[in-house]
Order: structure tokens, then sequence, then C-alpha cells
């Protein structure tokens, strides 16, 4: 844990990689994090939840009640997400595809 | 991104109770390219192991807060690891090189792959390299059958070391081959009874290797297979695809370049909801951005770090995924994953 700002400083999640634009200088870390936090939103929002980028370390898991979760990477977004909101997110969910597939 | 140059390989060794996996370990051991290896087994059985560096682990899993099994650390193997990296920094034992790692029968690999792949001191020491899985030929329907973590271990190979093939009925190993195939098309078949010991074949992980290329595989119908399977003989497997058929394998081609960000979101939404009847992912990808593709391999909810191949094994530049499931239907998860990648968040404007 950081001393100053009491944040967890976690091991890097696969899917905080570097890969792609990032990797050839299409896009900084920070940009590459508001990206990822951009896609995620694209899903959460049909649960009424809304992911933001809490000191880039972190993410800030909200819902509209204004219950939060701080989580460390986008993988552990989904199960925070299910606890919100007390149900499953289910990327095979028919509605779900059909919302994506129109969006 | 891991480069693996300074890490010492690890390889894991499993299969189901009595299939060989301490025969094959003695003789991959009497190789002179063993000779710098620890080897870590779970049991001491009747074969013994003249080797330099043997030491027993005890199986016990320590159940992380996610309650899931798979993502479960090894606090055996934790120790044991951590106690070799130690003890060779102090020069008390002779330098190793590699380590290879023997299960019981009925382990089941995903706390094991977790422990390699999480544990953060063993993580910035150790590279996972093959996971090779031994099927005893003459008993492979009572396995796969009784066993739950036998499928487990057959869908995390990199390696499926057929044994006792010497000892089987004909059409028996010609019936297991057609159905390993079809359970595990990205791991490469070798024949323990027939063909000469090769370690580096077995053992070294080649990610170019890794998937099924076009010299070996051709994909038909979106399932890899190998080009000498044909309808006869996956009709032949009979009895044991009995036990395995709510098990399947499918490759998807993806034309397009991919958006990194939106295929991890997909996979790690897929693995939360879906990562137990996910044996196995693994695949090439074309990602936006860099020229080369991006290598990912995964067992259940356990991914490795992505890494970069140096170059494209074929001219075939698409993506190409190969998936093990349980119960998931093909095309829904294909509309899925192509929904998924078509999500453009608007380009953000960075203060």
């Amino acid at each position: 844990m950081c001393g100053l700002c009491g944040i967890f400083l976690t091991e890097s999640h696969w899917t905080d990689a570097t890969v792609g634009a990032t990797r050839s200088g299409g896009r900084t870390r920070r940009h590459e994090r508001l990206h990822r936090v951009a896609q995620a939103n694209r899903i959460l929002k049909q649960y009424g939840l809304k992911l933001t980028d809490w000191h880039g370390s972190a993410y800030l898991l909200g819902g509209q009640t204004g219950q939060t979760a701080i989580v460390p990477s986008v993988a552990a977004v989904w199960p925070a997400a299910e606890r919100l909101r007390k149900q499953s997110i289910d990327p095979l969910d028919e509605r779900l595809i059909e919302v994506l597939e129109h969006d | 991104m891991t480069s693996g140059s300074s890490f010492t390989p690890v390889n894991v060794l499993t299969g189901f109770l009595g299939s060989g996996k301490t025969t094959l370990l003695q003789r991959l051991l009497r190789s002179p390219r063993m000779k710098r290896t620890a080897v870590l087994i779970n049991e001491f059985g009747e074969i013994g192991l003249d080797h330099l560096l043997v030491q027993q682990v005890d199986e016990s899993v320590v159940v992380l807060q996610s309650g899931c099994i798979c993502c479960s650390i090894r606090d055996d193997l934790k120790s044991a690891l951590r106690e070799l990296l130690s003890r060779r920094e102090r020069h008390e034992i002779p330098p190793f090189d590699r380590v290879v790692i023997e299960t019981t029968g009925l382990a089941d690999p995903g706390p094991i792959l977790y422990t390699l792949l999480s544990e953060p001191v063993i993580r910035h020491h150790f590279q996972l390299g093959n996971v090779i899985t031994t099927v005893d030929v003459v008993n492979a329907e009572l396995h796969l059958s009784r066993n739950r973590e036998g499928i487990k271990q057959v869908a995390a190979a990199d390696r499926l070391v057929l044994t006792k093939s010497d000892l089987a009925e004909p059409g028996q190993t010609a019936a297991l081959r057609a159905e390993l195939a079809r359970l595990n098309p990205s791991a490469r078949l070798w024949d323990a009874a027939q063909d000469p010991v090769d370690p580096d074949f077995l053992l070294d992980a080649m990610p170019s290797g890794t998937l099924p290329d076009s010299a070996r595989y051709r994909l038909e119908g979106g399932v890899a297979r190998e080009p000498e399977l044909t309808a006869g003989k996956l009709a032949a497997t009979g009895g044991l695809s009995r036990h395995t058929h709510s098990v399947s394998s499918f490759s998807l081609i993806l034309d397009r370049p991919m958006d990194w960000t939106a295929f991890g979101i997909w996979l790690s939404l897929m693995l939360n909801r879906h990562g137990d009847d996910v044996l196995r992912v693994k695949g090439i990808l074309c990602v936006e951005g860099t020229d080369t593709p991006v290598f990912i391999n995964g067992v259940q909810h356990i991914v490795h770090p992505p890494r970069h191949l140096e170059h494209w094994p074929t001219e075939d530049h698409r993506s190409r995924i190969v998936f093990i499931t349980r119960g998931i239907d093909q095309g829904r998860l294909r509309r899925s994953l192509e929904a998924f990648c078509r999500l453009r968040a608007a380009e953000l404007s960075v203060a």
C-alpha cells in the first residue's frame, strides 16, 4: 500500500497489458486507461452502473443508489458489478448481445 | 508483456492415476538435456527417481476469497518453489535451469497454474512452460468417465502423451487420438510407446507452434482437426465420447483486426460468468496498432500474460482462437465476441 495516499499497489492484470496501439505509441497509459473505462461503460450502462478511473491506479465503480466499489482491474469490475446490482452480467445474454449489435 | 529470457521455465506433468507420468519423467530425465532440472513431485510412487534434485510437496490448497477452486494458491507449491529459488541463490543446491512438477493423478491443474502465474515472487522468477498430460490408452474411457479432473487435465495440455498404446486393442489408439483431437485441438500428440523421447518437443513452449498450423491442421466448419481424422474414425470413438460429449472445442477466425481493450473486456467478463465451463482459450490475435500477432493462453479463470510473437506463423494474418468449452453454445459465443469487438468508444481527449 502506498503510505501517502493509501492506495493498494496491486500486481498488474493481464487486461492491463500494453498491446497494440499503446505499444506503437498511439496511446499513452492514461489514454489507454480512459479508453478501457469508456469501453467498459458501454456494458455497464446497460445495468445502471458507471466506471471511472481512480488516481490512475484503480477503478471506482458506482451505481445509481450511491453504492460504490473500488476495484484494481477491469476483470475485478464484473464480480463487483454483479454484487452491486445483485444480478449476473452475462456476455452470452441474448438481450445484451442485441443491444451491442445495434449500439 | 513478458520477455521470458531470464525466467526459469516450469513444466507441469499431469495425467490420470497410473497413466505413466513417472515413467515418462524417468525417460525424460535420462536425457543429457535434463541434467540441470529440479523435480517437484506430489507423491513418491513405486518407481524411484534417481535424480539430483527431487523434492516432495504435499497438496494443500488455500482457497481465495473468490471461492473459485482454480483461482487458488497451492501453498505447498509456493513454498517449494520459493525454497528452491532461495537455496539456488545461496548455492546450497546445484544450479538448475528448469523445474518439472509432477502432480497427483487427481490434481486439478488450475490451482497449480494459478500459483505459477499469480504468486508475486514466483511469477517474477519462473515462467510456465508446456503443460504435459499423459493419457493411458487402455484406461482412458474409465478415467475420463469417473474423473472430472481428467477432462481438465486434457484441456489444459499443450502436449498430450499417449501411454500404453502397445497394450491397447486394435483401433483403440486411433479412437482415442480422434477424441483427444476433438477435445483439445491445440495440443500436440506424442505416443510414448512409439516415438523417441524428445525433451525439446515435450517441454519447450514454442508459441508459434502451439496453435494448429496449416501444415498439420485444417480448419473445417470452425473446428480444428488433425487432417488424418475422418468421419469414420470419429464415429469409432463411441464409448469414450459418451462421457465427453458435453465438452466441445471449436476455433473462431476473425477477419478484422480487433481492439485489445474490447477483447480483454469480453474475455474477462466471459471468464467471470462462465470460467468453470471455458476449459481453455488459446489463440493468436491480430490486434489493431501492431503488425505482429499477440498470443493468448488461458485455462478456466486463469489467463497467461499476453505475449507478442515476433512474426506470424503463416501467411494467414487473421485472429484465430481455439475454445474448449462445456455446454456453451458456439454460435452465441461467436456473436457475443463479435458484438463486443464492435465496441467503439469515442476517441477521448486527454488533458
